[in-house]
């Protein structure tokens, strides 16, 4: 007979391991915990879930997350400017360009990268409502603000060949110097862009 | 310059140590004893690869734990140790946790072997191959854009097969990033071919004896300044045949003997005399480049080659560099080349003759 643990620890186990980033010995641990000294936390963690799901959505317009029922930080915000709008892969990169204050219109999260080696077509992105939401709002600009690698250039390219016909101005971000270090913090790739994207120096 | 190294536990040499002569080493033996291993040890030191096995676990001696190949090259003491599942690298006794730390204190090599055969008869990925390496050791921004490229092109390959309406628009998106980067690998590639193309055509010369002329030619793997526009014009062959039709990844180096295309004209000696031209004209470029000679390390390549070519390519090898040669017999060397030190490799162990 093989020994194992009792079904529902398998089962909790199971759940664990399928969550982004846990492995089977993680998923362990983490159950250890919950059986032992996290045992009190259980009902609370419970409560949190049942909240996330029943209480927290997506904006159905930029994508990030709203209380439901609640308005929309920046869609529904008269501080934003409306005509601005900013493309990111995902939640989390709003808050981090939120973070930087440099940025006062709003968003739209596309909720990934296309990338058909792994199967991830402009269907499984919010691409239409951003083509709708462009046409709707009257954008002046569109800032494509995904990373730099091949999947993230060639949804730009996708998004700006899909918007040019709105007669929509279509930028992206800058590439290069990191603010406040020196060149030997930067590698050679970045030095190489920082230097063909260089500027006059204005007086 | 490589002035003393000790091998242990290294596919079949249990416990080596070697002094190689400042310019020329032959190392001599009968086959299957361990001269290729001597050589690819010092490959191994000096670049972490070997042209041999891309499996690092393949280098362990049977039954042996870990193997350890340690040497001097221009001052520094580098240490390469190898388990089945991890490498510990040592420059002067302090660890290097990255790989481009260690590689920078190494030397650069250039292996000659009988797979460069490939270069005049195989197909044109041995070519590109054969640039690539080069290149990406010349100009920092080859490597990215070789990577990127390939990337983009897979998926775009992809795509272009997976659906039966083509939607162009995403297949276009990756066609700009194409684009850019053929950009860069294109004005890399001609550069070093520019570069390479007076040393072959001098490495063929010297190697026939004054009887051949050699040239190298590069061939982009599309028509126009701009692959993009060359895309575009081959929407329905892409349409029809489902795959990338034109692009920097079709790239090929003509190689011509007397005017005449190398691979399907030129005798078995002729080009293997091209293909040595081409690596040492690969050296001599990163010697340019870098200031500093590479290593030369030539596995075998005397045999198939007759006496004049033999005694033509020993003395063509460049002064600077420091060479090691492996070979199955010396009765043909002469008087003149004998500024050397011979190494005898018999069944993994190695003396030094005098």
């Amino acid at each position: 007979m093989n020994a194992n643990y009792p079904a529902p620890i398998q089962r909790l186990i199971l759940l664990l391991k399928s969550l982004p980033g846990l492995g089977p010995r993680s998923a362990e641990r983490l159950m250890l915990w919950l059986m032992g000294r996290g045992h009190t936390r259980i009902p609370e963690l419970a409560e949190a879930l049942v909240h996330l799901r029943n209480h927290v959505t997506e904006c159905p317009a930029c994508g990030f997350f709203i209380e439901r029922g609640a308005a929309c930080l920046f869609c529904q915000s008269d501080k934003r400017n409306q005509k601005l709008l900013c493309v990111v892969e995902s939640a989390a990169d709003v808050l981090r360009l939120e973070r930087s204050g440099a940025f006062s219109g709003i968003y739209h999260v596309l909720g990934g990268k296309l990338s058909p080696l792994d199967n991830v077509t402009p269907s499984d992105l919010r691409i239409e409502s951003l083509a709708r939401r462009v046409h709707e709002l009257q954008s002046e600009e569109v800032i494509i603000a995904l990373g730099s690698d091949v999947e993230g250039e060639s949804t730009a390219h996708y998004l700006a060949d899909l918007l040019r016909p709105l007669g929509v101005r279509i930028t992206r971000l800058a590439q290069g110097m990191p603010a406040g270090g020196g060149l030997e913090q930067v590698d050679e790739l970045t030095l190489h862009q920082a230097m063909s994207g260089r500027r006059l120096l204005e007086s | 310059m490589l002035t003393r190294m000790t091998v242990r536990d290294f596919r079949c040499l249990a416990s080596v140590e070697v002094e190689p002569h400042p310019r020329l080493t032959f190392v001599v033996g009968r086959n299957a004893q361990g001269k290729t291993s001597l050589l690819e040890a010092v490959c191994v030191l000096m670049r972490l690869q070997s042209p041999r096995t891309s499996t690092r676990s393949d280098w362990l001696r049977f039954g042996a734990e870990s193997c350890l190949i340690e040497g001097v090259w221009e001052q520094h003491l580098l240490r390469h140790a190898q388990t089945k599942s991890s490498r510990r690298l040592a420059v002067n006794g302090a660890v290097c946790s990255r790989a481009a730390e260690y590689l920078s204190a190494s030397a650069l090599v250039v292996w000659l072997d009988h797979a460069d055969m490939n270069l005049a008869r195989g197909g044109a990925e041995h070519r590109r191959r054969h640039l690539d390496f080069t290149a990406a050791q010349l100009f920092p921004e080859y490597l990215t854009a070789l990577r990127q490229y390939d990337r983009a092109l897979r998926a775009r390959n992809f795509l272009l097969k997976r659906d039966i309406n083509i939607s162009w628009r995403q297949v276009d998106a990756h066609g700009v990033i194409m684009d850019k980067n053929s950009a860069i690998i294109v004005r890399c590639r001609r550069e070093l071919v520019r570069r390479i193309q007076p040393w072959i055509a001098d490495a063929q010369l010297k190697l026939s004896g004054a009887a051949e002329a050699a040239s190298a030619v590069y061939a982009p793997g599309f028509e126009g300044d701009s692959l993009l526009a060359a895309l575009e014009n081959m929407r329905d062959a892409e349409s029809r045949t489902r795959q990338t039709a034109v692009g920097t990844h079709r790239d090929d180096l003509l190689l011509s003997v007397g005017g005449r295309d190398a691979g399907a004209f030129a005798s078995e000696g002729q080009q293997r005399t091209l293909c040595l031209a081409l690596k040492l004209a690969q050296a001599r470029v990163l010697e340019e480049e870098k200031g500093v000679a590479p290593l030369l390390l030539l596995d075998d390549v005397f045999g198939e080659l007759d006496p004049e070519r033999r005694q033509a390519l020993l003395d063509y090898l460049p002064r600077g560099s420091q060479k090691i040669v492996t070979t199955t017999a010396l009765h043909w060397m002469t008087d003149e080349s004998s500024d050397a030190s011979i190494l005898r490799v018999e069944d993994g162990n190695v003396r030094s003759v005098d």
